[in-house]
């Protein structure tokens, strides 16, 4: 093990960690997904994450109940719900692309997706 | 006399090369990033390299992908490792060459263990015409330092002790 060598592993960890803080970053500001709020299996509401919108609730009333959903920052959590056993008020806030809250008995389902997500890779063989 | 020992020689690290790599794949890793391999099968290129040069470290790392994708049977992925293993051994012959001084083994190891990885990401985005998978280099470029040290390290055990058994082989 010489200097270089030395060296060499601190420049390549030193470069990884900013790349790695560049690419998290990137990720962060990155709004490559959307609220999909969905009733009975159709879609009824795309909601955009934005400033604007941040903090804003959408009453959603159907014939199968009512809920109320609340957008945070990059997150969004159901706040009100008609149902009896409230479990989708208990679940919070969801942020990660594919996370659902369900309500059942309001045939609800709001959901994080990504905006392009046939790009995505499946799978990697080596 | 000379050229048949030579020729048995390297069709021999071939050979260890690919039970290296069929080994390694059943070797579980305890972070899933998909790509990312000990690359034990590397130790094989950089000693045929130091050991007889350039050429036939090509000619092993290239044998190497191309039988490994004989016994695998997936295309896609010799694809990825033909061009891994091609630029990674042009990379390790020219700083094996250059920078001899600078770098030992281990750092030769690295610098072909990256352009393993930069191969390899660069393939992927050309076949699915995506810029966006390079956020994935970082983290093979992170599991290549280590690997790469690992490797180098074996390779100066194995140089060492190969050239004082094999003192009439290699000249």
């Amino acid at each position: 093990m010489t200097k270089g060598d030395k060296i060499l592993i601190i420049v390549v960890i030193f470069f990884t960690v900013i790349s790695l803080g560049f690419i998290k970053r990137q990720a962060l500001s990155n709004d490559g997904k959307y609220i999909s709020i969905q009733v009975d299996g159709k879609e009824i509401k795309k909601i955009i994450f934005d400033k604007n919108i941040e903090g804003k609730t959408f009453p959603i009333e159907t014939e199968y109940g009512y809920n109320l959903v609340e957008i945070g920052n990059e997150k969004v959590r159901v706040i009100e719900a008609s149902c009896p056993d409230q479990i989708d008020v208990k679940q919070g806030y969801i942020s990660k692309i594919g996370e659902t809250i369900v309500c059942l008995p309001n045939r609800l389902v709001v959901e994080i997706k990504g905006m392009d997500i046939d790009q995505e890779i499946d799978i990697m063989n080596h | 006399m000379k050229r048949l020992n030579k020729i048995i020689f390297l069709s021999v690290l071939v050979s260890v090369g690919l039970g290296l790599s069929v080994i390694e794949s059943s070797i579980p890793l305890p972070v899933t990033i998909p790509g990312a391999k000990l690359g034990l099968s590397n130790m094989v290129v950089l000693v045929t390299l130091v050991l007889f040069g350039f050429k036939e470290g090509l000619i092993v790392s290239g044998l190497k992908s191309i039988v490994l994708m004989l016994i695998t049977g997936s295309l896609s992925s010799f694809i990825y490792s033909f061009s891994g293993a091609l630029l990674s051994c042009i990379v390790m012959a020219l700083s094996y060459k250059f920078l001899s001084k600078i770098f030992s083994l281990i750092g030769i190891s690295i610098l072909g263990a990256l352009a393993h990885n930069f191969a390899q990401v660069s393939v992927a985005s050309l076949m699915i015409k995506n810029l966006r998978i390079f956020t994935y280099l970082p983290f093979l470029m992170l599991t290549s330092l280590f690997t790469g040290y690992f490797v180098g390290l074996s390779s100066i055990y194995i140089i060492k002790n190969l050239k004082k058994s094999f003192k009439i082989l290699i000249q």
